[in-house]
């Protein structure tokens, strides 16, 4: 409280977070294998391609020493089709996230584990077609620091644009769609995280009302609950109005 | 809510109406005539803050100091008025702190009808202030100054609370604008 700072991230700090995304450059200097904390870095010779954190591929491209491939999903033909997707297929709903790579099965296995900032989502292999978690942020970097290396930018850059507004609306929309009671919160699924950083403040704020609302309600029956005895649902009814 | 929270200090300072169930000597002041005994069933409005713990105290065990009654900006009128369409209604002018004082009359009164009228609208207003965050955003950058016309009125209306929202609303959006503008510069 005494903190002037707001909850969550601002915009500078989850472009900062998404440098630490691989992607693949194709080298132009030969460079040997860096001792990074997140471990070596592959040995760089020109023609092979090869995944580095994005922050050090933005390096090297600035120095001219590599090209960045940009991601499938980066691509105008691949972002048309999820922009009719976010319109026209499923006016309502965000579109899926990449699917996850390790097959999730019922016998547990460290990788059922791994989460986006720790999957290779923006790598030259990564699937068409699925905006990942990083897509917005990546997007604009790619745009400014490899806009050379993006075929067709403007219309890739216009698609961002698009995407960006259809995406912010239904977050807004998803507010007017919520329940008073027993709708539960909306699915949030697939949604970025530059997206979470601007929707935080407004839909905290919101739902916040909302509790502050209903909060004489949900004392009376919980109290309504605790006289008749029933311990039973105190817990499944911890969620929103 | 903070002990220094300023909305929350405001929102104790608005009005309610009471009647008082009992003589109280030397109180005629608070009706305008002092010096005079507080004749017993004086309608007089008081703060929150003092009416709720007024209420609360009993004189004997069935009756309580003072009677409370909803407030105007809690009236059926209002309700009516918030039923039929949540965002032509001013709540600013009803009072600044719409929803805390609504907040607070449900602790003490049991209105499930008013809770639902009250929770559409701050649904519906939160929703539209939504939009006009966003979108004057976007206007101020063109135009300069507070852009859009026929949303002024609405916001004009805002309660304290949408007020907030809408700040954060229009600061997130700002940043994200400001980032984008600063990545061109580089």
């Amino acid at each position: 409280m005494a903190l002037p700072l707001q909850a969550g991230l601002t915009p500078m700090e989850v472009a900062f977070l998404c440098e630490m995304e691989m992607v693949t450059v194709v080298p132009r200097q030969r460079l040997e294998s860096l001792n990074l904390l997140s471990g070596p870095t592959p040995i760089l010779r020109p023609p092979h391609r090869a995944p580095i954190p994005l922050w050090l591929a933005l390096l090297l491209k600035r120095q001219r020493r590599a090209n960045i491939l940009p991601p499938p999903w980066l691509l105008s033909s691949s972002l048309e089709r999820i922009l009719k997707y976010e319109t026209e297929t499923s006016p309502l709903a965000f579109s899926p996230p990449p699917p996850h790579p390790h097959p999730v099965t019922s016998r547990s296995s460290p990788t059922d584990f791994v989460s986006p900032p720790f999957l290779p989502s923006s790598t030259a292999d990564a699937p068409p077609d699925y905006l990942p978690y990083h897509w917005l942020e990546l997007g604009e970097i790619f745009l400014e620091a490899a806009s050379d290396d993006v075929p067709e930018q403007d219309r890739v850059r216009g698609l961002l644009r698009d995407l960006r507004e259809v995406r912010m609306s239904k977050m807004r929309g998803s507010i007017k769609g919520l329940e008073g009671e027993g709708g539960g919160v909306s699915k949030m699924t697939g949604v970025g995280a530059m997206e979470v950083a601007e929707g935080r403040g407004y839909i905290v704020g919101v739902l916040d009302g909302l509790r502050r609302l209903g909060s004489s309600r949900e004392v009376a029956r919980r109290e309504r609950e605790a006289e008749e005895g029933g311990e039973g649902s105190e817990d499944e009814e911890m969620g929103f109005e | 809510m903070s002990y220094y929270d300023i909305d929350a200090i405001l929102t104790d300072a608005q009005k309610v109406p009471c009647t008082f169930n009992l003589n109280l000597p030397q109180l005629g002041y608070l009706d305008s005539a002092p010096g005079r005994p507080l004749p017993n069933g004086t309608k007089v409005d008081l703060p929150l803050w003092l009416a709720e713990r007024l209420a609360v105290s009993q004189l004997t065990p069935n009756t309580s100091l003072i009677t409370l009654d909803l407030p105007p900006s809690l009236s059926p009128r209002v309700m009516n008025a918030l039923k039929a369409d949540p965002k032509s209604v001013d709540l600013r002018s009803l009072a600044a702190n719409f929803y805390g004082l609504a907040e607070r009359i449900l602790e003490l009164f049991e209105e499930e009808d008013v809770c639902d009228v009250l929770l559409e609208t701050w649904r519906v207003r939160a929703g539209e202030v939504g939009d006009h965050a966003v979108s004057t955003g976007a206007g101020a950058k063109g135009g300069g100054g507070a852009g859009g016309g026929e949303g002024v009125e609405f916001l004009r209306g805002l309660s304290e609370e949408e007020r907030e929202i809408f700040r954060r609303a229009h600061d997130s959006s700002k940043a994200m604008r400001v980032w984008m503008g600063e990545m061109k510069k580089k």
